[in-house]
Parts: structure tokens; sequence; C-alpha cells
């Protein structure tokens, strides 16, 4: 009877528990708290925290390869790229690009804030990590979930749980990191630059932008293929008019399967041995080091740009060129508001953020292919 | 590990300079495609635009 | 007789003030809502309110007519 008791108490996973898988529940649990509570990014937060939870309760085997039925989902989706990929599927369905055709210089600033990124990398570089890594770090600048992720997996899959989580945690950010840079980077009578009412776009130019845009891309950067090709499918599934149920079903049901998907295994690649490691405090570090690096990237790209126009443009929409969709965007507008109640740069600000999507892709490819 | 600086340059410089040249390129053919566009939809409506007010724009005035 | 009119496409969220109303310049007369961000749009030139042309949760284009102030 006592042997019996003994061999379940033995078999059961709390003897095999280590300190290791102590904190990562902390890590769990915090990351909770801060999905349910706060509300940060909760659809992504709340299925990595359950996934680290999940992955930390010993002989379980989830992440087992060729076993566990966690590690599938790894596997097939995120180590074979096919959930970033359908998420941009979906993101392009809800995406506007209507601000930034009516104004194509924001495109610019799309491109401006990716700089900031490869200073991040220099910077990754510098502290010991090797330069797969350190472009995985990197790409956290560019403010874009699925992007992060498709690069981390490819480049160094080791770091997919801190890089993922900590794009995601700044992304919530946005509206606490950016505000002290923008205020830092550009003067009150910049701030209260009022830009005119934006162009109308037809429909034809609208529908045109993602076949343009698709064929441009990847026949200049192939590597950018699986996730500029999806963008623009969905953007264009959005825009014809004729497949609304596509378009529906690519930005509702699908991504919000395959969001289930993607923050369970991303929480589930943080087991204790992985993520305890004083390199993942320097990630999160890193990536905030690159969050802010991009958002000054972007100020000054506008800054330079104003030297140049005719029409100056408020130097706060530069911010809005690392991708957080739409949180830099509105916060750009509040802090424009702030200087001058009746500057409404919301529409203004939706051209470069949306443009930094593309950037941050054209960024992740371009890594990619020197690197991979 | 030695880090290999020469190729840290390298990915630095191409990556920043190739960002910049795609989004360049993108924004020509942007601007390209929306004169185009415009063109055409002028040049249809040119055609149209005679009899075309009298009727669409009646209900919208008040 | 100013109009006042939509500096971004929305929905309106709340309207403050109704006809016959004496309003003063930068009162909020109307909050806008886009991108699930509240936008207050504020009063331009002193008056009375001699029309609304919006109800709450319409939803309006830029440069739509919201208010018409005598």
């Amino acid at each position: 009877m006592l042997d019996i008791l003994k061999d379940l108490i033995y078999s059961s996973g709390a003897v095999s528990l280590t300190g290791g898988n102590l904190v990562m529940w902390l890590v769990s649990f915090v990351l909770l708290y801060l999905a349910i509570k706060k509300q940060y990014e909760p659809l992504l937060l709340l299925p990595i925290a359950f996934g680290i939870l999940i992955v930390n309760l010993p002989l379980t085997f989830l992440m087992e390869p060729e076993h566990g039925l966690v590690w599938f989902f790894y596997h097939y989706g995120i180590e074979l790229d096919i959930i970033p990929p359908l998420i941009f599927l979906g993101l392009g369905a809800m995406i506007d690009f209507g601000p930034l055709i009516a104004n194509p210089k924001t495109l610019l600033l799309g491109a401006g804030a990716q700089a900031g990124l490869y200073v991040t990398f220099f910077a990754a570089v510098l502290f010991g990590f090797d330069l797969q890594e350190a472009a995985s770090i990197a790409i956290i600048g560019g403010a874009d979930g699925p992007t992060t992720i498709f690069l981390t997996s490819k480049l160094a899959p080791h770091l997919l749980g801190a890089t993922a989580v900590s794009a995601y945690a700044y992304m919530a950010l946005v509206p606490i990191i950016q505000p002290p840079m923008m205020k830092l980077l550009t003067t009150e009578h910049e701030r209260k630059i009022v830009m005119g009412k934006l162009r109308p776009v037809s429909k034809l130019q609208r529908v045109c932008f993602p076949i343009v845009t698709a064929m441009a891309i990847m026949l200049m950067v192939p590597t950018a293929a699986p996730l500029i090709s999806m963008l623009m499918l969905g953007n264009l599934f959005k825009e014809s008019g004729v497949v609304e149920r596509l378009s529906k079903a690519a930005s509702n049901e699908l991504m919000n399967i395959v969001t289930i998907f993607l923050g369970l295994s991303v929480g589930a690649t943080m087991t204790a041995g992985t993520f305890l490691s004083p390199k993942v405090l320097f990630i999160f570090f890193l990536g905030l080091f690159a969050f802010i690096v991009s958002t000054g990237a972007g100020l000054i790209m506008a800054k330079i740009m104003n030297l140049f126009l005719k029409n100056k443009i408020n130097p706060l929409i530069g911010a809005a060129g690392v991708s957080a969709v739409p949180m830099a965007a509105r916060c750009v507008h509040k802090v424009g508001s702030e200087a001058n109640r009746r500057n409404y740069l919301l529409m203004h600000a939706m051209g470069p953020n949306v443009a930094g999507v593309i950037g941050t892709v054209v960024a992740a490819a371009i890594l990619l292919k020197n690197l991979g | 590990m030695e880090t290999d600086w020469s190729k840290v340059m390298e990915v630095f410089a191409t990556g920043i300079i190739g960002v910049f040249v795609v989004m360049i390129l993108l924004q020509i053919l942007t601007q390209l495609s929306t004169r185009i566009i415009d063109f055409v939809e002028n040049f249809g409506k040119g055609e149209e635009s005679s009899p075309e007010p009298k009727s669409p724009t009646a209900p919208s005035k008040d | 007789m100013p109009e006042l009119l939509a500096p971004i496409a929305g929905n309106v969220w709340k309207v403050l003030i109704a006809v016959g109303d004496k309003v003063e310049l930068d009162d909020e007369l109307i909050i806008l809502e886009a991108l699930k961000m509240e936008t207050p749009i504020y009063c331009d030139d002193g008056g009375t309110v001699s029309e609304v042309r919006v109800k709450e949760g319409d939803s309006v284009n830029e440069g739509d007519v919201l208010v018409i102030i005598d």
C-alpha cells in the first residue's frame, strides 16, 4: 500500500520540479496578470502565458519532439513558417493603405524607422550576441510581432520566446515608450504643425496598390515573399470588394484561430532551460532600446524630409514609422493634439504606420538574405 | 567566438541602404501608378462628364 | 454661418450640444471615435448652435459637416 503511494508520488511531476520551473510559473503568472488585469495585448499574451505555464509542468512532454501536442503546433505552425504569413493575410484584410496611397512620401518614414533597427543590430553584436541572434533582437524595433517571430524562428529559434514576448509587450507599451522620445526630438513649434486634408484615393488606386507593391517587393527582395504576398493578398481581398466572405474569414476566423496556436507555441518555447539565462534579460533591454531608437530614427527622418518639402509635415508622424498598428498612430495623434488641440494627425500617422509594416518586412527579408 | 566585424558592417550597410532603396522605389511606383490612374480616370470622366453631373449629384444637394 | 467639419473619419461617439445652445471658442462640441480612440472636436468660433447634422452612432467622413453655428 505504502509502495503504491510512493510510486505515485515519484511518477508525478511534482518531484521533478526544478527551481527554474517555479520561476517560469512566476513569469507566466505575471504575464497572465498583465493580459487579464491590464489588458496588454491580451489576445497574444494570454495564450503565451498559459503556454509557458504548461511546458513548465514536468513530465507532461507537451513539447517533446514528434510526441507532444504543443510541439506539433510549434513545428507545423512556426518552424515551418505557416502561422506568421497567415496572420499577415488577416492583417492585410484589415489594413487601410489609403492614407499611404494619398501621401506616398510617408513610405520614406516607414523606411526611416527601420534605420533604428540596424543600430540595434550593431548594439546587440557589441553585447556579444552572434549575428543571427543580433538580427532577431533588432527586428523587435520594427514593432511587428509576426515578422519578429518569422525572422527569429529562422535565425535564432532558441530566442523565439524572448523576442516574441518583448515585441508584443513593448507594442502594448507604445503609449508610454514613445511620447518622451517624441517630445525630446521635436520642438513645440514642430508639434503644432497642422497637416492639410489627405487627397481622396479612388477605388482603382486601392485595388492596384497591393498588386503593384507585391510585385515590386517580391521582385526586389524575394525573401520577403511569404509575408508580403499574404499581406497584399489579404489587402486585395478587402479592397476588391468582391470577396467580402474571404476578407472577413481572413481577418476574423482564420486570424483568431492561428493566433491561438501562435501564442501557445511561442509560450511553449519558453522552458526554464532556454529562458532563464542572462541573455534573455539583455534581450528585453535591447528590445526596449530597439523601440526607442526606431522611434527616434523615424522622427529624425521626418525632420530631414522637412528640410526639402514645401508643405511641411508634422515630424511626429515619423514616430509612427514603427509598425505597431494602430498604437503608434494613436500615440502620435495624442501627442500632436496636446500641442495643438486642433491638430488631428491620426490619419496622417496611419500612412507611415502602415508603411512601417512594409518596411519591417523588407528589413527582415534583407537580414534573412544576408544571415540566413 | 570571434565576431566577424566586416560581416557586421556589411549587414549594417546593406540593410539600411537596402530598405531605403526598396521603399524609395516603392514610393516612386506608387506615385507613378497614382498618376496613371488619375489620368485614366479623368480621361474616362472627361467623356462621360457632360451627362453625368445632373442625375447623381442632385439627390445629395439639399 | 460657420460650419464645424469633421477633421477625421470615424463614428460619432457623443454629441455634447443641442440646437439653441450657446457655444464659445474651444468648447468641446462633439466627440468622434476613430480607431478605438476618442477625439474631441472643438468649436472654432463662438455663437449659437443652429443645426446639429449628426447623432450619436453615425459614421462620418473627413470633411462632413457636423454642426452649424450662427
